[in-house]
C-alpha cells in the first residue's frame, strides 16, 4: 500500500474504506508516474484495477482544485455500456470525496445534458462520439477550458480505428481551450505499447507502465472433432465443473446455436451484439450474481464491463488473433496474482493448428500490433467541418497547426487542401483565400456525422412471391452494387432485385447464376499473415507435439496428414502452395491469412477475367483462395499466371481490380457520407448512383476509399512478398489433386471481379443472341431441302441430307421466300441476282462453315459483310467485335430506319 | 435518311436533307433537386454545356434538336436555373440554330426562347423524322413516321454469366399501336410508326429499360409494341430485341 501514501489522507482513507488491503501490480507501479503528472500509458490486464490506477492520483489532484466552473477530468470509454459501468464505480468514490461525476453520451436525457451545461461535474464519462459533441455548445466549450485530465480507457480498440484518429483531433482541438492537460491510456496488451501512446500523445513524452499477462495465462488446446453435437457435449462436460464460465465464439450465429443447445441446462445464458440491451443486462447482473454458471459470448465481452468472478475462459474455435486471445484468457480469475484459465476448443483441421500456433505466441507474449489510421481523409474532412462550426471561420494554418499536434497526419498542408477543395464542392465549407467559412449545411452535417462509425440505414428485402421480408441488407451494399435485375445472396438463398424504391428492396427468388455474391453481413475477423504461415510450417516440420501435450490433437493432426498422403495429395505449406482443380473453379492453397490472401485472390482474378474475358468468382480464407471460373481455365493456367507475376504490378492491378467491385462502391459511399456529398438518409430512387459514383474518379475521396481497403481490408505488401518469394524459388507452387485441405475451411462468400472493359459483356450478350437466333438453311445444289433451326444447333459443317451436298446458303426466316425464288426454272433479270446472292451466300457457308453461318444470321449482316468479316481472319472475341461493327453499320443506314 | 450515334453525347445526328444534332433531357439545375435527396454537390452546368459544345463543333449540324427537359425543377425556376439559364441558351444559340420540343420539366424556359425556337410539345416532322419530349400523347401527324423521343432515360444493365453488370445508356427502338395512341392506322406513306427512346444527355439520369417497359408511365411507352423492340446502346452498338434480355429461369 506504499504507493498511496503520496497521495491526499482523504483520498487514502476512502481506499481503506472500500476494503482495499493490497494493491495490484498495475496500481503499485502506475499510481506514481500519474501522480507525478506524467503522460501514462497503462497496460495490463482487465481487472487489475486500472481504473482505480488512474482515479487514485486523479482524485488526489481533484480534491486540491477549486469546486465547480467547468468539466476537471474526463473519462472517455469506447462503449455506452462501459461508461455505465465505471459510472456505477465512480459514484461511491466521488460522493465519498466530495466530488461531483456525471455521465453523457447518445442516451442521456436532455433534462441532464441541460443540467450538465448549467453545473458541468468535475468528473465526465463520456464517449469520443459525445466529445465531438461538446465542442459543439457555447457554454460547453467553456467547461472544457477548465480540463485538467483526460482518461481513456480501453484505448487499444481506439487506436487502430477511424474512430481513434477522430479522437486523436478532438484532444488537440481540446488543448486549443484547456492547454496541456494530463492525459493516461488505459489498455490491454498489445504488440506495440510505444504507438499506442503517441497515438495519445502525439509528440509530448510519456511513461509506459506494462504489467505483463502472459506469466499468468495458463492456454490448453483441445480437439473436439467436427460435429457441431460432439462439440456440445465436451462443452457441456466442461461446464459441470465448479465456478463460472466465459464461452468465447465468434458469431453470433454460434452464440446463438450453442445457446441453444446448452439452454436445457438451465445455467447458461448467451451474451451478443443482436441483442437487446436489456436482454444483455439481465445475462450480466445474473451472472454476476451467479444465477447462471455460464455466459456463451462474442466480442461483446471483451472489454472491461465488470462481471464478477470469471474461473475459466473457453475459447469455441480459433480465436484467430493472439490479442484476442490474451484479451479474453485474461477475464478469468481477476483475484490479483491468480493465473488466468483458458481453454481453446478446437474444431477442425485449420482450426487446431491455428489455435496452437495463437496459444505458444501467447504464452510467448507476441502478440499483433495495433495500427493506428494515418493520414484518414474522411476523418479529417468530418474533423474540418466540425471545426468549421466550431469557430464559424478560421485560418488555414490553425487548423494545420492542430493537426500537427496529432501523430496521425504526419505532413498535414497538402492533404488538408485537397480535402477542403472536395468538402467545397459538396458545399459543407466554403474557402476563402486561407480562411475557412462554416456553412449552413455543416451543423446539420455535424448532427448525423458525430461519429466515424458507419451508423449503417439497413434496407429491408421483401420478397414478392411470399410476400414477406427475408432479411436486411447495409444500405451502402445496395447503394454500391444493387440494380434492377442484380441478383444476389442473402440468407443462403439467391434473390432476383426487382424494384428498389420506398427504402425497401423487391426481390423474387433466383435460380440461375452460378457465382456468388457479397452478404456483407458482419465481417469476419481476418487470422493474421504470421498465424497463417506458422500454421503452414506446422503442417511441413509435423512436430505438433512442439506445441501441444494434448494427445488427441496430436493424434488427429498426425492422422489428418497421414491420410493426405495415403490419398498421394500434396500438402501445402508455409513454402508450398499447391493448386487443385475441382468442378466450378481452382483452388489456390496459400498459407497467408485473410488480408494478403484477398489482396491475392483479387489480383489474380482480375488477370484472368482480363485475359479470358469473363467474371471470376472469389472465396477466400485464410488457407485458400478459390476461384469460380469458367470450364477451361484450369490450375496449369493459373499457375503460369502466378509464376509469370511481376510483384512491382500488383499495387497497380489490384486498384483496377477494385475498381468496379460492389466492395470499393461500398466503401466509396461510406466516405463520401463523411465529406457531405450524401446525407444519411439520402434517397437514391431518382438518379444512377452507379454513374454519380464515377465523380469521384481521381478525387481525394476516390483515393482515400482505396487507401482504406488497401491497408485495413487487404495486404497487398504481404501478397506481393509472397509472389517475389515465388519467383526467388522460396516457395515453390506445384499442381495436385483435390485434396482434403483443399476441400476444407468454410468458404466465406465474397465478391466476383467483372473483366475490366464493359465490352466483354457486350460481347456476352451479342453471343447469346447469335446462338439463339433463328437460321434458314437451304440446299443450294438440290435444291430441294430447307431447315429451319437456331445458330446454336447448326453443326460445323452443315450437309444436305437429300443429296450430301455441303452447298447450304443460311438465310434469316424472313429470307424464305428468296428460295422458292431460285427454285424456279426460269427467272427474271431480278431473280437471277437473288439467286446469285444465295449462291454466293452457300458458298462462303462451304468454304468456312459455322463461323460464316454465326456472321450470316446477325443483324443486316449479308454474304458481302459476311467475306468481309471472314477476310479479316480474326477469331473469338475479335471475330465478335467485327459482326458488332458490321451491325453497327447497318443501324446507322437508312434501311434499318425506314 | 441516316442516323449516327454520338456515343459520348449519348446524341444522334439525324442526316436528310439538313443535318440536325439531336439530345435529350440535359437536366441544368439538377444539383438543386439533388441536394434535397441528400446529395451534395456543385453544379455541373458547365462542364455538361462543354460536353454538349464539344459536339456541336465536332459535327458540325445546320441545326440541334433539343427535346425537352433542358432544365430541371418544375414547377418554377430556381435559383441556379435563373441565374445559369439565359447564358446557356444564349451561348448555344451563338453557334447553332437551336430548337426545343418542351418537356415536364421545361416549365419557364419560355421566356429565354425566342417564339420560333419553340416548337409543338405534341412533336412535329422536321426534314422526315418527328420528334417530341415524349411526355404526352403524339401529334396524328406523326403517324408512318420515326419518331425521335427523349424523356424515358433508358439505361440497359447487362448481366454475363457468373450475374456481373455493366450499365449504360441506351436507345430503345419500337414499333407503336397507333390507334391506342390516337393515330389514324392507314397514312399516306404505309409505313409503320415507330419511336425511338433517347438515352438522357445529362450524366446521372437513366431508369432501367426493364423497368420502363414493365411500368410504363407515358402514353408512348404504355402504347410500343414489346415483340417489336429493340436495344442499341449509346455509340450505336446494336444489342438485340428486347425479349432477348428479359430473363429466362426455364431453361
Amino acid at each position: 500500500m506504499k504507493a498511496i501514501e503520496v497521495l491526499d489522507p482523504r483520498v487514502q482513507s476512502c481506499i481503506r474504506k472500500r476494503g482495499f488491503t493490497v494493491l495490484s501490480d498495475a496500481q503499485k507501479e502506475a499510481i506514481p508516474h500519474i501522480h507525478r503528472g506524467d503522460h501514462t500509458l497503462l497496460i495490463a490486464p482487465t481487472g487489475t484495477g486500472k481504473t482505480e490506477s488512474a482515479m487514485f492520483p486523479v482524485f488526489n489532484a481533484l480534491l486540491s482544485m477549486p469546486a465547480g466552473g467547468g468539466f476537471r477530468a474526463l473519462y472517455i470509454t469506447p462503449l455506452r455500456s462501459l461508461n455505465r459501468d465505471i459510472l456505477a464505480r465512480m459514484q461511491w468514490w466521488c460522493s465519498e470525496l466530495g466530488l461531483t461525476v456525471g455521465v453523457r453520451h447518445g442516451d442521456t436525457p436532455p433534462a441532464e445534458r441541460r443540467k450538465q451545461a448549467l453545473s458541468p461535474p468535475d468528473l465526465l464519462i463520456t464517449t469520443p462520439e459525445t466529445v465531438q459533441a461538446l465542442f459543439m455548445g457555447k457554454r460547453l466549450r467553456q467547461h472544457l477550458a477548465q480540463v485538467r485530465f483526460v482518461i481513456i480507457d480501453e484505448i487499444h480498440e481506439l487506436a487502430g480505428s477511424k474512430r481513434g484518429a477522430q479522437l486523436a483531433v478532438a484532444l488537440e482541438r481540446l488543448h486549443v481551450y484547456a492547454g496541456e492537460y494530463q492525459r493516461i491510456g488505459l489498455s490491454a496488451t498489445v504488440g506495440n505499447p510505444e504507438a499506442i501512446a503517441r497515438f495519445m500523445c502525439g509528440k509530448r513524452p510519456f511513461s509506459i507502465v506494462q504489467v505483463p499477462v502472459a506469466k499468468n495465462l495458463q492456454i490448453d488446446v483441445r480437439y473436439v472433432g467436427d460435429d457441431f453435437k460432439h462439440q456440445t457435449e465436451v462443452l457441456s462436460r466442461m461446464l459441470k465443473r465448479q465456478g463460472s464460465t466465459l464461452v468465447f465464439v465468434n458469431t453470433r450465429v454460434t452464440a446463438e446455436a450453442l445457446g441453444h443447445a446448452l439452454f436445457e441446462r438451465g445455467d447458461v445464458e448467451v451474451h451478443h451484439g443482436s441483442l437487446s440491451k436489456e436482454v444483455r443486462i439481465d445475462a450480466e447482473e445474473r451472472f454476476r450474481n451467479g444465477e447462471i454458471h455460464t455466459l456463451i459470448c462474442t466480442s461483446s465481452m471483451e472489454l472491461g464491463i465488470d462481471i464478477g468472478r470469471v474461473d475459466h475462459v473457453i475459447q469455441f474455435g480459433s480465436p484467430r488473433e493472439v490479442a484476442r486471445l490474451v484479451q479474453r484468457v485474461g477475464r478469468a480469475g481477476h483475484q490479483l496474482n491468480t493465473v488466468s484459465r483458458g481453454t481453446i476448443l478446437a474444431t477442425g483441421f485449420d482450426d487446431l493448428l491455428e489455435s496452437l500456433v495463437i496459444a505458444k505466441k501467447a504464452r510467448a507474449n507476441e502478440l499483433e500490433d495495433v495500427v493506428a489510421e494515418q493520414n484518414a481523409a474522411d476523418v479529417l474532412a468530418n474533423q474540418i467541418a466540425a471545426i468549421a462550426v466550431e469557430y464559424g471561420e478560421i485560418e488555414r494554418g490553425k487548423i494545420n497547426e492542430i493537426l500537427a499536434r496529432t501523430s496521425l497526419f504526419s505532413e498535414p498542408g497538402p492533404l488538408l487542401e485537397d480535402v477542403c477543395r472536395q468538402m467545397e464542392e459538396h458545399r459543407l465549407i466554403r474557402i476563402d483565400g486561407t480562411r475557412i467559412i462554416t456553412t449552413a449545411r455543416a451543423r446539420r452535417y455535424l448532427a448525423g456525422n458525430l461519429s466515424m462509425i458507419h451508423d449503417e440505414r439497413k434496407v429491408p428485402v421483401f420478397d414478392m412471391v411470399s410476400r414477406r421480408t427475408v432479411g436486411t441488407l447495409d444500405e451502402s451494399f445496395v447503394v454500391g452494387w444493387v440494380h434492377t435485375g442484380a441478383v444476389f445472396i442473402t440468407k443462403g438463398q439467391l434473390w432476383r432485385v426487382l424494384e428498389i424504391a420506398e427504402g425497401k428492396l423487391t426481390v423474387e427468388p433466383a435460380k440461375k447464376v452460378t457465382g456468388e455474391l457479397p452478404s456483407w453481413e458482419g465481417e469476419q475477423i481476418p487470422v493474421p499473415f504470421s498465424v497463417a504461415r506458422e500454421a503452414g510450417g506446422i503442417r511441413r516440420t509435423r512436430k505438433i507435439k512442439d506445441y501441444t501435450s494434448d494427445a488427441d490433437s496430436t493424434a488427429y493432426a498426425e492422422k489428418f496428414l497421414i491420410e493426405m498422403d495415403r490419398n498421394r495429395s500434396l500438402v501445402p505449406t508455409d513454402l508450398l502452395i499447391t493448386l487443385e482443380n475441382i468442378d466450378d473453379g481452382v483452388v489456390c492453397n496459400v498459407c497467408a491469412g485473410h488480408k494478403a490472401n484477398e489482396a491475392l485472390g483479387r489480383v489474380l482474378s482480375v488477370l484472368i477475367s482480363a485475359r479470358y474475358g469473363t467474371t471470376v468468382g472469389l472465396e477466400l480464407d485464410a488457407y485458400r483462395i478459390l476461384l469460380r471460373l469458367p470450364f477451361g481455365i484450369r490450375a496449369a493456367d493459373v499457375r503460369d499466371l502466378l509464376l509469370s507475376l511481376d510483384p512491382a504490378h500488383m499495387p497497380g492491378i489490384i486498384r483496377l481490380a477494385l475498381k468496379r467491385t460492389a466492395l470499393f462502391k461500398w466503401k466509396l459511399v461510406q466516405i463520401a457520407k463523411k465529406f457531405g456529398a450524401i446525407d444519411p438518409d439520402a434517397d437514391y430512387e431518382k438518379i444512377s448512383i452507379h454513374r454519380l459514383l464515377e465523380f469521384f474518379d481521381n478525387t481525394i475521396v476516390q483515393h482515400e476509399a482505396y487507401r482504406e481497403l488497401l491497408t485495413g481490408y487487404m495486404d497487398i505488401d504481404t501478397a506481393s512478398s509472397i509472389v517475389r518469394l515465388i519467383g526467388e524459388g522460396e516457395i515453390s507452387v506445384a499442381l495436385g489433386p483435390h485434396s482434403l485441405i483443399g476441400a476444407g475451411g468454410l468458404l466465406s462468400s465474397r465478391d466476383q471481379i467483372p473483366p475490366p472493359t464493359a465490352d466483354q459483356a457486350v460481347l456476352a450478350t451479342l453471343r447469346r443472341r447469335l446462338e439463339q437466333d433463328d437460321i434458314l438453311l437451304c440446299c443450294m445444289n438440290c435444291r430441294d431441302w430447307k431447315s429451319r433451326t437456331v445458330v446454336s444447333r447448326v453443326p460445323d459443317r452443315p450437309q444436305c441430307p437429300k443429296c450430301g451436298a455441303r452447298l447450304i446458303a443460311a438465310l434469316k426466316p424472313y429470307e424464305e421466300e428468296s428460295y422458292a425464288v431460285v427454285k424456279k426454272s426460269r427467272k427474271t433479270a431480278e431473280e437471277r441476282a437473288v439467286e446469285q446472292r444465295l449462291l454466293k451466300n452457300a458458298n462462303i457457308v462451304l468454304s468456312s462453315g459455322k463461323k460464316a453461318i454465326i456472321a450470316l444470321s446477325a443483324r443486316g449482316v449479308g454474304p458481302e459483310n459476311t467475306s468481309r468479316i471472314l477476310a479479316t481472319l480474326s477469331d473469338g472475341d475479335a471475330f465478335y467485335r467485327e459482326i458488332l461493327k458490321a451491325e453497327r453499320n447497318f443501324i446507322q443506314t437508312h434501311r434499318y430506319w425506314s | 435518311m441516316n442516323l449516327e450515334f454520338i456515343g459520348d453525347g449519348p446524341a444522334l445526328v439525324v442526316t436528310g436533307e439538313e443535318r440536325n444534332l439531336v439530345v435529350a433531357d440535359l437536366h441544368f439545375g439538377i444539383e438543386a433537386d439533388l441536394a434535397l435527396h441528400g446529395l451534395h454537390f456543385r453544379s455541373r452546368s458547365k462542364a455538361r454545356l462543354e460536353r454538349l459544345l464539344a459536339i456541336v463543333d465536332r459535327v458540325d449540324p445546320d441545326g440541334l434538336l433539343l427535346l425537352g427537359d433542358v432544365k430541371h425543377s418544375i414547377p418554377s425556376l430556381t435559383r441556379q436555373e435563373y441565374v445559369e439559364l439565359p447564358r446557356i441558351l444564349e451561348t448555344l444559340r451563338d453557334r447553332v440554330p437551336l430548337r426545343l420540343f418542351p418537356g415536364n420539366h421545361d416549365i419557364g424556359i419560355e421566356r429565354y426562347l425566342k417564339p420560333a425556337e419553340i416548337c409543338a410539345k405534341e412533336g412535329s416532322i422536321i426534314d422526315g423524322v418527328g420528334y417530341l419530349h415524349g411526355h404526352m400523347y403524339p401529334s396524328p401527324a406523326l403517324a408512318g413516321h420515326l419518331m425521335i423521343a427523349g424523356h424515358h432515360h433508358p439505361l440497359l444493365s447487362l448481366r454475363d454469366e457468373v450475374g456481373c453488370a455493366l450499365q449504360s445508356p441506351a436507345y430503345l427502338r419500337a414499333g407503336v399501336n397507333n390507334g391506342a395512341l390516337g393515330m389514324p392506322e392507314k397514312n399516306g406513306t404505309d409505313a409503320p410508326t415507330r419511336v425511338l427512346f433517347m438515352p438522357a444527355f445529362n450524366e446521372i439520369a437513366g431508369y432501367d429499360i426493364l423497368q420502363i417497359i414493365k411500368n410504363p408511365t407515358s402514353p408512348l411507352s404504355r402504347h410500343i409494341l414489346p415483340d417489336d423492340t429493340e436495344i442499341i446502346l449509346a455509340d450505336g452498338t446494336y444489342i438485340g430485341p428486347l425479349y432477348a434480355l428479359i430473363p429466362d429461369e426455364s431453361d
